[in-house]
């Protein structure tokens, strides 16, 4: 075994090009750099590696390096090897370069004769300057501390095939055909963020933000709404960023700033090295998805850019995708990369004559996008995606439309989800609306997801473009013959239906069908029990919440108690008329209304109210309360939790509950001689006053808000949810629903047993002449024995 | 004289049968040979109530008349059978009304002065004022509510005293005013044999922990029939708590019963054996059928809860328990009793809208298992109308339906006991103490119009006899979904029902349909 794999040394393969050498990797802790590292470990006995890797948080470099070793990658040679012998190579054969390329570059080894510089952003659309600082500040910064060492090292710069922008047609292995002065494309896009951020903060700008958060967040409170409109400023700044790298990009002819940001730092490298008269060497990789044969056949480090959408095919989302049938995907095993790259590293050029290598599979061994397609299909329905216990996902038939009718049913898809939100927003409360909600949501994800992707991938799935690779090919004929099989890279001996079926798509779905098999949670699962705590509050709001009822029907029940239903009348026709008063109170704020419409106690008797509540009211209200509520309040006090209700109903209203809770914080109307005014004692706790209280009340009673609970159902409660580290939305309204959904909070749907609003008011009324009314003096009280 | 009980047995010329369920009822046509038990005709009512309450007044059992009981001075508590008897509510007055005229009058006359009237609803829900003016009348209401007509409250620790154990160790936990009163009377509606004598003080006036030692699987599971006190393990300890109390109260009781005229004149068909109904009764029978299956459920259900009965009353007794009480059972037995020769390997129950638990009120599917497999199959005497490990076909649409107020524990019982269990012993063991020590339901119990947290059990073990007895349980017409959460299978049809219970008794098992209400005693020899 140990003979097979004892690497190029002996055999006269590229490792005896390497042997006594002194390596810089840098980028080793990513996908290209994990690989190269591996193989320069298990396959060059001889040869130094110097990795640089950034601290990542408290983690120190080397730490990382141990970590890393642990990984996947190597796994193969550690079962060859041995633990002992990986963590005696490692302490011999490794050094640790603790530093960042686009912060402050490190010191380097004053011995290097090659350096590999692999480090790379990965993401596609980042924003401008964030692209620019590690594409291309990275390389210069690099290139500089190369230059302070004073030493020669071959420098092997790792890029991308596509650099060579949008076009369409054969780019030959050379340097890239354009003006574009990187340097003052550097400088404009490192300014950019301050451009952007200054914008964002003009009054204009602001106005807007504010005026939709305020439409958007202006019931839960003032407060929510300026968070509101601050995130939205930073997500706009954000997306701006992110504009401004793709249309420079694109207006200089580049599909995206990451293709764009890497050829211009193909030409930082050129000038500043190669224009130096040192050795470089720029090797293009296409796009580099899983390891065909090593370290072993589909070893693959997370979800590369042809992923994504492999998985959204087999997961039945991917309806219609843009692309060319006849289009070329440009796929390369990452060993093969991996094999050029070391390849290339062993053959310096000469001085000042950088040299170009396209490592893909376009040019000699096309893979065209149908085929693609077709391997994709065919593999999915002979392996189909398990769909959490309700059998296998069924994958779509593509047609291949083009980019332009995809492109149409995005955009109305988009436009048609977007009104379906805005009307579901102003519904009421209901399980129906929810529903609605829901299935609207999926459908904004799925189209958000194709979005994204067909914005991105539209340049790589529709190329209509060839990347020569005579020189690399030439470079793979210089191989001794028994080292091209575990050294070489040529692309030829790619079997797609092979790599494709049997090592890449299994690969990349793996970890998706561990997850996909297990069943979906049952809708009625029971809950897990709460957790026992004394230093744990659960709060509650009252109506909507644990009652089903609200304010005026409560102060119906007290009006009309008493009352004979030809009174009835008189009294809704005159709540009915005030109702718009009480609504667009309500639009504009919660404690608006219940000042506004406390008003109605005025002239009422305290005390008779009080008697009313006890004698019958306090049943009405339980015929209108959500079991479920109680019963999660009592399991709260089992707990021993603090229980809390805070609402801004008033309190006479509300006593009945008061033994169900520990504390019953209320709203209380002012009285003068027995009499309320209409006018409240204290300003009503709604939105953020009650997440305020909740948190002094917290402080004060040493409570852990983190582990506490809230309950609430509309969106005005949401900052005392978000005051929590257990938020509860019961039966919520749309806005809350979608709040909730997007922060994962718990959606309760309860009052499967309480009465509807007419029949607790006719049963509330039916025992009223034995109790009294409210304001009228009450028959009957000493006992008149009929004797 | 009336006619005496009846066993049909169906053959071709027998019509379609009716069947309660719930709000509602059908007929049904039941295979050949199966036996229908029909009660006795409804007794003739007496025609001056008032002259015999006067009559039962003077001239008591094993006692001294009424009024030479009653001094100037004394403390006298009235207890009375709360709305759970008699079912449905009875027409006004209601009996109870006419015998507390005529005691308070008596009572007034010696000069009483210190009267108390107490609802003796044991944990059942507190009486709402109307309620309590219902069956107390207006007079009665307006001269003593709220101070001295009330609820008993089985949780006021402070109004409750214990009188000690029986040798059984079972705890004698009272209403101290009734027992610290220098005579209780106590005013008992007899609608089923398993009701009153030493049943009236000794559970109607008792705390939980007196309860517990009668209403539990264990007793209920041993009561074969609880309507038949001599064999029925219950009655044993409440003879012997019974027995403890003699001796520290003076207990006046006076008894009625009723005869088997349930429904009001336009729906008498209900009461009548269907091959006799006239033109008339096949008339309002299919007026009133689709009358009420028209109604939304709600509506449907306040009309039969404001149906009242006009129950005739056919006995009333007062004096010494121990000697009023045969008399009273001998009375029940007259209406109720039919002989039925043998049991069957089938069981067939129709439930009625109504039970003692849910008068204006939600029938809960609790509440409908202790009906059907409790009251219902419990109305035997000797033995079981069903064989053992035979099957019990009951009708009910089983809604999931609870009233929020006066079920709150039987919701939470439903939600999360029942959930995990359904036997009655394991749920008692696991779970009847914390329901009934639970504050929430306490305050509501004692505040509210809620029963008792512990309540639930009770109903259940009611069902203990039964679920131990049968061999299966099918509902004919049962919300699945609920009736599975209670251990139940369910059928659309009797025709499904039989095919399924042929599992248990084999294709042609013999039937008996127990035809009530009105109610229907067997007497299975």
């Amino acid at each position: 075994m140990a003979d097979d794999h004892s690497g190029g040394a002996e055999t006269g393969g590229v490792g005896g090009r390497l042997a006594g050498a002194h390596v810089l990797l840098t980028g080793a802790t990513g996908f290209l750099g994990q690989a190269t590292l591996e193989k320069l470990l298990s396959d060059y006995p001889d040869t130094r590696v110097s990795v640089m890797i950034r601290k990542k948080g408290s983690t120190p470099a080397a730490q990382r390096l141990t970590s890393m070793l642990r990984k996947p990658v190597f796994s193969r040679w550690r079962e060859r090897v041995g633990d002992d012998e990986v963590a005696r190579i490692a302490a011999e054969r490794v050094d640790v370069v603790e530093g960042d390329l686009g912060g402050n570059p490190p010191v380097l080894p004053d011995d290097l004769d090659v350096v590999i510089h692999c480090a790379s952003t990965v993401s596609f659309d980042p924003p401008i300057d964030d692209a620019f600082r590690t594409n291309v500040s990275g390389v210069v910064n690099l290139y500089q501390a190369i230059e302070a060492t004073g030493t020669d090292p071959h420098v092997v710069h790792i890029s991308t095939a596509y650099v060579a922008g949008a076009r369409k047609g054969v780019v030959p292995e050379a340097s890239l055909d354009h003006t574009v002065d990187w340097q003052t494309e550097l400088a404009a896009a490192l300014e950019a963020r301050d451009e952007v951020e200054r914008d964002s903060r003009r009054p204009e700008a602001l106005r807007k933000a504010l005026a939709d958060a305020r439409e958007d967040h202006g019931k839960a409170g003032p407060q929510s709404a300026a968070l509101a409109a601050e995130d939205a400023r930073k997500e706009w700044v954000a997306k701006r960023l992110v504009d401004y790298g793709r249309l420079r990009a694109q207006s200089l002819g580049w599909p995206d700033v990451y293709t764009f940001t890497k050829a211009l730092g193909e030409r930082a490298a050129e000038q500043m090295w190669a224009g130096a008269g040192h050795r470089l060497s720029i090797v293009r990789p296409a796009i580099v998805e899983s390891a065909l044969k090593y370290p072993y056949p589909g070893w693959i480090d997370g979800f590369k850019m042809a992923d994504p959408i492999i998985l959204a095919y087999g997961r039945g989302i991917l309806q219609e995708f843009p692309g060319l049938p006849d289009g070329v995907l440009d796929i390369i095993p990452v060993d093969l990369v991996v094999n050029a790259t070391l390849a290339v590293a062993a053959a310096p050029p000469e001085p000042a004559d950088p040299k170009y290598f396209h490592v893909g599979s376009g040019h000699s061994n096309p893979l065209h996008f149908r085929d693609m397609y077709s391997t994709v299909r065919a593999y999915f329905e002979a392996h189909p995606m398990p769909d959490g216990g309700r059998g296998e996902i069924k994958v779509p038939i593509w047609k291949f439309p083009g980019q332009r009718s995809v492109e149409r049913l995005l955009r109305t898809g988009e436009r048609a989800t977007g009104f379906a939100e805005q009307a579901l927003l102003k519904l009421p409360a209901s399980e129906r609306t929810r529903d609605w909600m829901t299935k609207v949501h999926r459908k904004q994800r799925e189209l958000e997801f194709l979005r994204k992707y067909s914005d991105l991938y539209g340049v790589y799935t529709e190329a209509e473009v060839i990347y020569t690779d005579d020189r690399l090919l030439a470079l793979h004929e210089t191989l001794p013959d028994d080292a091209k099989e575990r050294d070489g890279f040529d692309p030829r001996v790619i079997d797609w239906r092979h790599y494709l079926q049997d090592v890449h798509y299994p690969a990349v779905t793996a970890a998706m069908r561990a997850v996909a098999s297990r069943p979906r949670s049952k809708a009625v699962a029971r809950k897990a029990e709460l957790p026992e705590g004394t230093d744990v509050v659960a709060a509650f709001d009252l109506e909507g919440t644990v009652i089903a009822s609200n304010m005026i029907e409560a102060y119906l029940w007290a009006k009309l108690a008493g009352k004979t239903k030809t009174g009835w009348v008189g009294e809704l026709a005159d709540l009915a008329s005030a109702m718009p008063k009480y609504l667009a109170a309500e639009r504009r704020d919660r404690g608006d209304f219940v000042r506004t419409f406390l008003r109605r106690y005025e002239g009422a008797d305290a005390a008779e109210l009080r008697r009313l509540v006890t004698d019958r009211l306090g049943d009405t209200l339980l015929l209108r309360a959500l079991p479920e509520a109680v019963r999660q309040v009592r399991k709260h006090k089992a707990a021993g939790h603090r229980t809390l209700l805070i609402t801004g109903a008033i309190d006479v209203l509300v006593s009945p509950l008061e033994a169900l809770f520990d504390e019953v914080v209320a709203s209380r109307l002012h009285v003068v001689d027995g009499v309320f005014t209409g006018y409240l004692d204290a300003p009503p706790l709604t939105g953020e006053a009650r997440a305020a209280y909740l948190r002094r009340y917290a402080l004060k009673g040493g409570y852990d808000l983190a582990k506490s609970y809230a309950y609430g159902d509309s969106f005005s409660d949401r900052p005392m949810l978000e005051a929590v580290g257990h938020a509860n939305a019961v039966n919520p309204d749309p806005k809350l629903y979608r709040h909730a959904k997007r922060k994962k909070w718990t959606i309760q749907q309860w009052g499967r047993h309480t009465l509807g609003p007419v029949e607790a008011l006719m049963e509330s009324s039916e025992d009223s002449q034995l109790a009294g009314s409210w304001g009228i003096a009450a028959p009957a009280g000493a006992p008149e024995v009929t004797r | 004289m009336s006619r005496p009980g009846f066993v049909l047995e169906v053959d071709e010329r027998t019509p379609p049968l009716l069947i309660h369920q719930g709000e509602g009822f059908r007929l049904e046509g039941l295979p050949l040979g199966s036996k229908v038990i029909y009660p006795p005709d409804s007794l003739p009512g007496i025609r001056d109530v008032n002259a015999a309450i006067r009559h039962a007044l003077l001239h008591p059992h094993g006692m001294e008349p009424l009024p030479e009981l009653l001094k100037p001075g004394m403390k006298l508590t009235i207890a009375f059978d709360d709305i759970s008897i008699p079912l449905p509510q009875m027409q006004t007055p209601d009996i109870r009304q006419r015998i507390l005229e005529h005691v308070l009058e008596l009572a007034a006359r010696k000069g009483v002065d210190d009267v108390e009237l107490v609802a003796a609803n044991a944990l059942h829900r507190r009486m709402t004022p109307s309620e309590l003016k219902r069956a107390v009348g207006e007079r009665v209401f307006r001269a003593f509510f709220p101070e001295h007509l009330r609820n008993h409250d089985a949780e006021d620790k402070a109004n409750l005293v214990n009188l000690g154990k029986t040798d059984h160790g079972e705890d004698v936990e009272l209403n101290k005013r009734a027992v610290e009163s220098d005579l209780l009377i106590y005013v008992n509606i007899n609608l089923t044999a398993m009701s009153g004598g030493p049943k009236s003080v000794s559970v109607g006036l008792a705390s939980y922990n007196s309860l517990r030692h009668h209403h539990n699987s264990h007793t209920l599971k041993h009561s074969r029939s609880f309507n038949d006190p001599p064999n029925s393990a219950m009655h044993h300890s409440y003879n012997r708590m019974a027995d403890l109390l003699g001796g520290h109260v003076k207990v006046f009781t006076i008894e009625t019963t009723m005869n088997n005229e349930p429904f009001p004149s336009a729906m008498s068909f209900l009461n009548k054996r269907e091959w006799e109904w006239n033109l008339k009764d096949q008339a309002s029978y299919l007026a009133v059928k689709r009358g009420n299956d028209m109604l939304p459920p709600k509506m449907r259900r306040k009309l039969w809860q404001s149906s009242y009965a006009p129950y005739g009353v056919t006995g009333i007794n007062a004096g010494a328990p121990s000697q009023v009480h045969p008399l009273t059972l001998q009375k029940v037995h007259q209406q109720q009793r039919v002989e039925v020769n043998g049991q069957s390997d089938v069981g067939i129950f129709g439930v009625p809208f109504i039970c003692p638990y849910n008068v204006n009120s939600i029938m809960n599917p609790i509440l409908v298992t202790s009906m059907g497999l409790g009251y219902q199959f419990n109305m035997y005497l000797n033995q079981p109308i069903v064989r053992k490990g035979g099957v019990g076909i009951f009708y009910h649409p089983m809604p999931n339906e609870f009233h929020p107020v006066h079920h709150p524990s039987y919701i939470d019982f439903f939600e999360e006991v029942l959930a995990e269990t359904t036997d009655p012993a394991q749920l008692e063991a696991k779970y009847e103490k914390q329901f009934a020590t639970d504050e929430w339901y306490i305050h509501l119990y004692r505040n509210s119009y809620a029963y008792h947290g512990v309540h639930p059990f009770y109903m259940w073990y009611w069902a203990a006899h039964a679920m131990d007895h049968l061999g299966d349980v099918i509902f004919v017409g049962a919300d699945r979904r609920t009736a599975g959460r209670l251990g139940f299978r369910t059928a659309s049809t009797l025709g499904d029902a039989l095919e399924m219970a042929k599992h248990t008794v084999g294709s042609s098992p013999e039937i008996s349909y127990l035809h009530m209400p009105p109610l229907t005693l067997a007497d299975v020899r």
